[in-house]
């Protein structure tokens, strides 16, 4: 197991990343989502053993990582991935020899890992002679050559469109399937992230939090709005976002900063909209989940107790109410 | 102008009839170029590596020194190597004074700089990427090096080609602790002042152009090296 335990990272004295425990667990997939400059290749690049974490602990299998030994286990394919000088096949065979491998187990993990990403035909070509998909495609290739424990992946979707993405994700969950092997991507694509991943982690400002594939909006963030608030329409409402950012992004709303009522009520939050109950469902043991249509479907999440009392039933009116500071920005 | 015309012949003539003095004094001086470049990129070019890659405290200034050391001149560096090899200096017991040896000394403390500076700059202009991917696929510091080499293989052939350019054209250093003694010491830089002071402008025109010559073939000869290979 790789851990980050009370890493606090600085560059030039400002803190980049601030994050109390992260594990990716044997054959574990993890997806970080977060938008650009949020720490996420610099989180990758300290799970990838090529830094060290200014304040804090890196463990492998519950051992405090000290020397560069242990980077033998754990392979890093950056965002814009590069090729070393020489062809495909001297940079598929490149992890191998570092490790001492014999010429024969050489040529053939290079034969079956380039076969199982259909690169054969690219083996002899030079980085020049390379597509930025095929690129991308061969740079995982050589991480996976070397058969690591641990492979980091840094917006491995960026370069390429939809339908390579998902042949990237497929042979992903191919190879996880072939052997022990635990994927940690970071991605700005919250709906790849959540298809792909058995656990999404948001990365905010250096934070790490937990986040729920509910209440998730694709928008169109104004360059214009007073201050930091902005408000963004989704369907027939409007969504009011305390945040800098403009352009397009995804609004996302955690079902737990939702307060349920029955009657809209005087409060702080810039966020208030009425409807009717379409859903209940019991997820866990003492907490309902409560889906209405205020205008588009919103999901909220309340104790028992709470739903009791407000006699919350399908159909019936309710009013959800979440501040601005409470939708999350990817 | 016609002094210039018939320094010219003078030169040509003088390159083509085999002149034992003059060869002898081209031959010492590719020699000592030859080694001084050696020592001089052998222990600089890994200073510049680790200069330009490992962070440790005082890097900033020990790179300001390496820079600021590429201005030294070459007559204050001869003069302080006098100073040490001299009889009553402290390494007045290897009397090297007055030998090709000084000669190799003064140019590894001139060439050292350059070689370090240089390297440095042009590690640093590798794409930190390069270093990044050959350290997650598994290269120890050594392999990791060698591959940031490469690809910095053009400006590191620079760096050599500079420095044996300044070896070779360095003249304060090598008249101060070499001499120029006649078939021992002297250097085309040293001959071709000597030659110009005693009004052999044929002779010392001859020998400019043969160190003219030597930069071109060292030139042409890792460009040669650097052709081997692309991308």
């Amino acid at each position: 197991m790789l851990e980050l335990v009370g890493v606090r990272h600085r560059y030039d004295g400002r803190v980049v990343l601030d994050i109390d425990r992260f594990a990716v667990t044997p054959g574990s997939g993890i997806a970080i989502v977060g938008p650009n400059g949020s720490g996420k290749s610099t989180l990758l690049r300290l799970l990838a053993l090529l830094e060290r974490p200014s304040e804090g602990e890196v463990r492998l299998d519950g051992v405090v990582v000290a020397g560069a030994a242990p980077r033998q286990r754990i392979t890093l394919v950056e965002q814009r991935p590069v090729l070393l000088r020489g062809s495909v096949r001297e940079n598929l065979e490149f992890g191998l020899q570092v490790r001492g491998i014999g010429r024969t187990e050489v040529n053939r993990r290079v034969e079956s890992v380039a076969a199982r990403w259909g690169i054969t035909p690219l083996l002899p070509r030079r980085r020049h002679e390379l597509s930025d998909g095929e690129l991308q495609r061969v740079a995982v290739a050589r991480a996976l050559a070397v058969e690591p424990d641990v492979l980091l992946l840094d917006e491995p979707a960026s370069s390429a469109d939809r339908a390579a993405a998902q042949t990237l994700y497929r042979a992903l969950a191919e190879e996880r399937a072939r052997r022990p092997l635990a994927v940690c991507l970071a991605s700005h694509q919250l709906e790849d992230a959540y298809r792909w991943a058995d656990d999404v982690r948001a990365l905010a400002e250096g934070r790490l939090s937990p986040v729920t594939p509910e209440n998730l909006f694709r928008v169109e963030l104004p360059s214009s709005g007073s201050g930091e608030l902005k408000h963004v329409r989704v369907g027939t409402i409007e969504i009011a976002a305390a945040t800098d950012k403009t352009g397009p992004a995804i609004l996302a709303v955690p079902p737990t900063d939702i307060f349920v009522s029955r009657e809209p009520l005087a409060s702080s939050a810039r966020n208030m909209f009425t409807g009717r109950v379409t859903r209940l469902a019991h997820q866990r043991p003492g907490t309902v989940q409560v889906t209405a249509d205020v205008g588009v479907e919103l999901v909220a999440v309340v104790t028992e107790e709470a739903a009791r009392d407000l006699g919350l039933t399908p159909g019936g009116p309710v009013v959800f109410s979440f501040k601005a500071s409470a939708v999350r920005v990817f | 102008m016609d002094f210039l015309g018939e320094g010219l012949r003078r030169a040509v003539a003088l390159l083509f009839s085999g002149d034992v003095e003059v060869y002898g004094i081209a031959l010492l001086t590719l020699k000592i170029g030859l080694i001084a470049t050696v020592l001089a990129c052998g222990l600089g070019i890994p200073v510049g590596f680790v200069l330009a890659t490992r962070p440790f405290w005082g890097r900033r200034a020990a790179l300001t020194v390496v820079n600021t050391a590429l201005a030294f001149p070459t007559v204050v560096v001869g003069l302080l190597l006098y100073g040490l090899l001299s009889r009553r200096g402290p390494l007045g017991g290897v009397a090297w004074l007055y030998t090709w040896q000084a000669i190799v000394v003064g140019d590894v403390v001139l060439a050292f700089p350059i070689a370090a500076a240089l390297a440095a700059a042009a590690v640093q202009g590798v794409d930190p990427r390069i270093r990044r991917t050959a350290e997650t696929l598994g290269a120890g510091r050594w392999r990791t090096a060698w591959t940031v080499a490469r690809e910095a293989r053009f400006a590191l052939a620079a760096v050599i080609t500079t420095a044996f350019g300044h070896v070779v054209a360095e003249i304060g250093s090598a008249m101060t602790v070499g001499g120029n003694i006649r078939g021992q010491t002297r250097t085309l830089t040293t001959a071709v002042a000597l030659y110009t002071s005693q009004g052999d402008f044929g002779l010392a025109l001859a020998l400019g152009l043969i160190l003219l010559l030597l930069a071109l073939v060292v030139n042409v000869a890792l460009q040669a090296l650097q052709g081997r290979g692309h991308a």
